[in-house]
């Protein structure tokens, strides 16, 4: 079920907040619970049981490990095997069986698997909380409830946060809910929707209008990789402000998933700022694990290559994601060794270089093949057959200017600042958030199917 | 604060309840009128199709599509977009003074190539010795989208695309003598009242002798056209003229109730009253034509409306709609020997050729 639909927001949701605030305390997990579950069969009913089974098999492994540490190695090496298993089997099998096939010549059939939604979050949240009960960070979760309650949690499970088991422990069992916490959820929620709806969706109109282009130019280039740099941040951190939102109408803290990325003045920043939740997952599970920057320079530089290959491949199984880990592993390395002193103090300059690389790895990240995405850098620097200027372009400009404008200004942090600074009545913000709930419900009555695009990381 | 905490947690509740208890308990319509299409219906409750996933997939297009008030949903939207984000088009569809409009485009040209490989294997199967014609009709987005900076396809290079392809018919130039007023405001059709000269030149090619006179009557019914709906922004509506002269009142017609079916004219698409709307194969004849010429008119529904003026310099017209009827089995419904053959089409389903078969 996504957030963005008919069905979700006036089928689904009131419902359950209903339910949810009627039933007494001890059974509020249950109730969230049961809801994560119809939400996640709503649109996998048959792989349900792959995420039943990962977090039965992660509740007895912690169970174990806490109850007879001696084998506490054993038991985290079976947790990862599994759980890398699970996902390496639905997300990498076809991806390697591909790729084989093309090296050694061999014609091994693609298996028939769907990927399920949210494995990449709820295997790696699985696979944390393991982690943190091997290292004595947390202690076993023995009630099953409230460790599958963690896990399911419909607002966070198909898209994130990745959601640290530490970071909601005692929530899990004891959380208050109070107006105010219900009232910034509500905020929160309406205004991930609204960014999800009115400018995430309506940018990629702009992308699905250049790729069916036969007329590119090199301005519908730019017009593009712009779009879908500020498609992409809605769109995920809408879904992440919806996520945050939820978590606290239910009474549970996320932590914050994105801090406006694109006021970046290095990549390094920039990682600091964008998906915040799989940036210190890598850094605290994989990257320090590794020996982090507390080695010798070759094995600095090889670790971060190692962690920022796993990330693009998180992203998906396809190469053009293992070249988008690369490149920002590149990149960082080089400002790590020489640009971040300078990157600092170099006024717009380095917003400009933040923006371009950014715009330009955004445009590998949505290509369908590494030929696809070199082509469009060339064409987009003009090195390659398409005019200057198309008639296409220019349209599309003017009718998005608007919404372009509105898109780069959001994502700078000048619209909160300003909001805080406005004094307004008490009514002045909930008609705000009506207004935006019935212009998204219109948007979505009249728009037609409109898919999440981080649904199958 | 505190006031402003309540305040959005009631009037939020409030809004989510209500929403929720308005598309579960209303009775919402299974047709659309504005889009002139069926809307989903609740899909079946059985074991496969939830296990499936289709149940899912078909209730949430069952909620989406018979939500309440869909129309003032998307009357909504189309206002935010155009006036608030100053989008300049909704869903393709824009407005230039009292014209509504789609944005026809990009030329699709493998649409293009498969209508021409049907038009052939009807030329090789059918068509020995019969003249056979070619007009293209431009969509009226060729007319009104240079005005206002909207898309539109190249004409020229799309007429002589077709032109190329089908070597075997002669083509006729009609574009220089349509203007964006000889359409509906709100319709993608033109208006059988400033076609005649359209009919005219078409005929002269075809070597018949048309010639009628004709008076002009007017629908006594409002006419919201294609476009009114698909829109969804307000507009005033159209009206429908109709052309009469002693042949078209003459003339005789199979398939169709009439030359004119008034019955249509209280319908969902008032366009329809042209030889009652979409129809497999309409005869015309003329009893009283003094030839013998036969005319077999492969069209889309512009040729509903330009067909009975054609009538005056034949005795048979057959009109053939390849969207109802699989161009394999002609043979048995029309008899191709010793008539002419036109195809007249309009670019809108050129470009958009899946139906035709």
């Amino acid at each position: 079920m996504l957030f963005s639909s008919i069905t979700f927001l006036y089928y689904f949701l009131p419902w359950v907040v209903v339910l949810y605030f009627l039933v007494p305390r001890k059974l509020k997990n249950l109730v969230l619970l049961g809801a994560s579950l119809f939400f996640y069969a709503w649109g996998e009913p048959k792989i349900i049981f792959c995420m039943l089974t990962s977090i039965l098999v992660g509740y007895m492994l912690s169970r174990l490990t806490e109850k007879y540490p001696q084998y506490k190695k054993l038991y985290l090496t079976l947790a990862v095997v599994f759980c890398l298993g699970i996902l390496g089997y639905f997300k990498y099998a076809n991806f390697f069986i591909h790729n084989f096939n093309r090296f050694v010549g061999t014609s091994i059939p693609l298996l028939k698997i769907t990927l399920p939604i949210g494995i990449s979050f709820y295997t790696f949240q699985i696979l944390s909380y393991h982690i943190d009960v091997y290292r004595g960070k947390v202690s076993a979760q023995k009630n099953l409830i409230h460790l599958a309650t963690y896990i399911t949690m419909f607002p966070q499970l198909i898209a994130g946060p990745i959601v640290r088991y530490q970071d909601i422990e005692d929530q899990l069992e004891l959380r208050s809910h109070n107006f105010q916490d219900i009232s910034l959820g509500i905020r929160r929620f309406v205004l991930g929707l609204a960014k999800k709806v009115l400018l995430a969706n309506v940018l990629g109109e702009v992308c699905a209008a250049f790729h069916s282009s036969n007329e590119k130019s090199v301005l519908f280039y730019w017009i593009y990789a712009v779009s879908f740099s500020l498609q992409i941040y809605f769109d995920f951190s809408g879904y992440s402000d919806m996520a945050i939102g939820l978590g606290k109408i239910f009474g549970f803290t996320f932590m914050e998933n994105f801090d406006y990325p694109y006021i970046s003045k290095s990549i390094t920043e920039f990682w600091r700022r964008w998906h915040i939740s799989l940036g210190s997952w890598f850094r605290d599970y994989v990257y320090i694990p590794l020996g982090g920057s507390k080695v010798g320079n070759i094995r600095m530089y090889l670790n971060l290559l190692i962690v920022w290959i796993l990330t693009g491949l998180w992203h998906g199984a396809e190469w053009n994601f293992v070249i988008w880990g690369l490149y920002f592993a590149v990149l960082l390395v080089i400002e790590k060794k020489f640009m971040l002193k300078y990157l600092v103090n170099a006024k717009i300059m380095n917003h400009i270089y933040v923006m371009i690389s950014i715009i330009i790895s955004f445009v590998i990240f949505d290509a369908t093949s590494m030929d696809q995405a070199f082509g469009y850098i060339r064409e987009m620097f003009g090195r390659g057959t398409a005019p200057v200027i198309s008639a296409e372009a220019v349209y599309y400009l003017k009718s998005y200017t608007v919404v372009l404008l509105t898109a780069i200004i959001g994502a700078t942090p000048f619209p909160k600042k300003m909001a805080e600074r406005i004094k307004y009545s008490s009514y002045m913000e909930p008609t705000v958030l009506l207004v935006l709930l019935v212009v998204v419900t219109s948007y979505l009555i009249d728009g037609s199917f409109n898919p999440f695009l981080y649904f199958r990381f | 604060m505190k006031t402003k905490n309540r305040i959005i947690i009631f009037s939020v509740s409030a809004f989510f309840l209500m929403m929720s208890l308005w598309g579960i308990f209303w009775e919402t319509p299974n047709y659309s009128q504005s889009e002139r299409r069926a809307l989903a219906s609740f899909p079946n409750v059985n074991v496969e199709n939830i296990v499936s996933g289709d149940f899912s997939k078909e209730f949430d297009n069952y909620t989406v599509e018979r939500f309440p008030a869909r129309d003032v949903w998307r009357q909504i939207k189309a206002y935010v977009k155009t006036k608030l984000f100053f989008q300049k088009d909704n869903n393709n569809i824009y407005t230039t003074g009292r014209h509504i409009s789609q944005m026809e485009y990009p030329m699709n040209t493998p649409m293009m190539d498969y209508v021409i490989e049907l038009f052939s294997g009807i030329k090789e199967k059918y068509l020995d010795d019969n003249k056979i014609y070619l007009a293209i009709i431009p969509d009226k987005n060729k007319y009104l989208a240079y005005r206002t900076g909207h898309l539109s396809m190249d004409y020229e290079k799309f007429s002589n695309y077709m032109a190329e392809h089908m070597e075997y018919a002669k083509y006729i130039e009609i574009s220089d003598l349509l203007e964006a007023d000889d359409y509906y405001y709100t319709d993608s059709h033109w208006r059988q009242e400033k076609i005649v000269d359209v009919a005219v030149r078409i005929a002269d090619a075809m070597g018949a002798n048309i010639f009628q006179t004709y008076s002009e009557h007017l629908l006594e019914a409002d006419f919201y056209g294609v476009y009114a709906g698909q829109s969804a922004l307000k507009c005033e509506p159209d009206t429908i003229t109709y052309l009469l002269s002693e042949t078209i009142q003459g003339a005789q017609v199979e398939s169709a109730k009439a030359v004119y079916d008034m019955e249509k004219a209280k319908g969902t698409d008032p366009y329809e009253i042209f030889l009652s709307g979409n129809q497999t194969i309409v005869t015309l004849k003329n009893s009283q034509c003094e030839n013998q010429k036969r005319l077999i008119i492969f069209r889309d529904s512009f040729g509903s409306s330009i067909a009975p003026l054609f009538i005056g310099g034949y005795s048979e017209i057959i009109l053939v709609d390849l969207r109802y009827i699989s161009s394999d089995k002609l043979s048995e419904f029309v008899d191709f020997e010793n008539a002419d053959v036109l195809f007249l089409y309009s670019t809108i389903l050129l470009n958009n050729s899946r139906s035709m078969k």
